[in-house]
């Protein structure tokens, strides 16, 4: 149950980051490629028995550093592209598929106990010790801590990069500090629980709705909760459902992200595309 | 007093602002006029601190470079005509997307604006003349020393133009420094005090009001002839045609 608020809690800081970051709605850790970043990294570590104390280092580190490389790779096939709301999603897709496929390889290929392997990368909160969840507790605090300091500014850059000038700021730079956190948040989760998604792309819209507002102080803090609250919902069923099969809430969490998505999708016609 | 001095801006190779030096009063009402392309957005964007320049650019003798983040919006609020919509956010959010705000006389510019009812529409939903009202009153809510309204008066209809052109007024009452870029020079002159006219980045001229404007500097500025109307207090361009000047 902690591991479902702590995961929902840190996907929806990503999506929300990179919402506002891109000013695109469809922003989400998954959509853009950081999970299968992330995921592709961690697979590598698994050279390293399972046992070894260096992997409670080494996963996140290698989830952070894959994670950050494959949005860096994104955001520069979507500025070729144009930068719109579609070719940056579409550049994720492109990259994240690959990753994806690549991070099967390993597994594969190393072939111990794959089953478990098979089951993280699915998106399974199973597993969750007390290592897990304090990584995942102290990397949530401190990047809210960080994006709460910033939240007035990110209201300017939800709007205009103008407006972050006219308020003494570097739009690049706090795009880059905030895509950096959102890779971290997404990232850790990945490293110890593989891929979630959709979690990043619905809550801040959900918490858009229920306050009739975009102003990004109360967004944040709202989509935090929905997330957190998406996530342990959608792990209950999860469990509930399926019982006694231990099933991976991903499986879930897309049944509910997938139409989401695609109600967005609808949304945004009115406005993007003119 | 806002004073600039040897001013230089660059985009990539491309100066565009060379030299301009200017000395403006606190509690004047300033109008910025140049052809598309003179450099006016420019020049208002780098007093607001927002582009990186060479040269001095002094209010109330602090260097606006030397400005912290939370300090500048104390002495500048810049104000542009439109941003691009494709943002999901309402009205609301837009006028609140900013600091320094006076919560009170925002409430108050909200009616004065007409935009009650609007609020909680989206951006993209109210036409543009709306989006420019929401972003005059989001500026003037503002307590700062000095005003920077970009392209004004470009969308708004002639009810509100008078109404943004009192407030700027009533603004410079109170000792603040407003400057307004924009391309419709009528009814803008009949309230500024002040003219700075600029073309191709460069400073061509700057004046009272009644000492600058000349059908010369028309013909200079935008290549047309125009008949210029002066009437008790009241100044009024009206453009006629082309004329074939050295540069166009």
């Amino acid at each position: 149950m902690v591991a479902a608020l702590l995961v929902g809690s840190l996907l929806s800081t990503s999506g929300f980051l990179i919402q506002v970051c891109t000013r695109n709605p469809l922003g989400d850790p998954y959509l853009l490629g950081i999970s299968s970043g992330a995921l592709f990294a961690v697979t590598l570590t698994f050279v390293f028995p399972p046992q070894s104390p260096l992997v409670f280092i080494l996963r996140p580190l290698a989830a952070f550093i894959g994670g950050f490389l494959a949005y860096t790779l994104t955001h520069a096939i979507a500025m070729k592209a144009g930068y719109t709301p579609t070719s940056i999603v579409l550049s994720g897709v492109a990259v994240g598929t690959t990753l994806y496929s690549l991070s099967l390889l390993p597994q594969y290929l190393i072939l111990f106990d794959i089953h478990k392997v098979f089951a993280w990368s699915m998106g399974s909160l199973i597993g969750a010790g007390p290592i897990e969840l304090l990584t995942c507790f102290v990397i949530l605090v401190g990047a809210y801590a960080i994006a709460h300091r910033y939240l007035p500014v990110l209201n300017a850059l939800n709007v205009s990069d103008d407006f972050v000038r006219e308020l003494g700021y570097d739009p690049g730079k706090l795009r880059r500090t905030m895509t950096g956190l959102a890779a971290l948040t997404a990232s850790i989760s990945v490293a110890w629980f593989g891929i979630i998604g959709f979690i990043g792309l619905a809550a801040p819209h959900i918490a858009r709705r229920l306050l009739g507002s975009g102003d990004v102080r109360y967004v944040l803090p709202t989509s935090i909760i929905t997330g957190s609250v998406l996530l342990l919902l959608s792990d209950t069923a999860a469990k509930a459902l399926f019982l006694p099969l231990d099933m991976p809430v991903n499986i879930i969490v897309s049944a509910i992200g997938g139409p989401t998505l695609a109600i967005v999708l609808m949304r945004m016609r009115k406005y993007a595309g003119s | 007093m806002l004073v600039v001095k040897k001013l230089e801006v660059f985009y990539g190779n491309f100066k565009a602002i060379s030299n301009v030096n200017l000395k403006l009063r606190s509690g004047s009402l300033v109008a910025v006029i140049g052809p598309n392309g003179a450099g006016k957005s420019t020049l208002l964007k780098t007093i607001a601190g927002m582009l990186s320049y060479s040269g001095s650019i002094t209010i109330e003798n602090v260097e606006v470079r030397e400005l912290s983040p939370w300090e500048r919006i104390r002495y500048v609020t810049y104000v542009p005509a439109t941003i691009a919509t494709t943002v999901d956010i309402t009205v609301g959010d837009l006028l609140l997307s900013t600091e320094g705000v006076d919560l009170r006389a925002l409430e108050n510019y909200v009616r004065m604006y007409d935009l009650r009812n609007l609020l909680n529409r989206r951006i993209w939903e109210v036409s543009t003349g709306e989006l420019e009202r929401a972003l005059i009153v989001r500026g003037l809510s503002r307590l700062s020393k000095v005003y920077l309204f970009d392209e004004l008066l470009s969308h708004i209809d002639l009810r509100y133009q008078i109404r943004v052109l009192k407030h700027l007024r009533r603004l410079v009452n109170e000792g603040r420094l407003v400057l307004v870029a924009s391309n419709q020079l009528s009814p803008l002159l009949n309230f500024t005090d002040y003219v700075v006219a600029i073309r191709a980045g460069k400073l061509l001229a700057a004046g009272p009001t009644d000492e600058v404007i000349c059908n010369e500097l028309l013909k200079e500025l935008y290549g047309v002839k125009a008949e210029i109307i002066r009437h008790r207090n009241l100044i009024d361009v009206v453009p006629i045609d082309e004329v074939k000047t050295s540069s166009t």
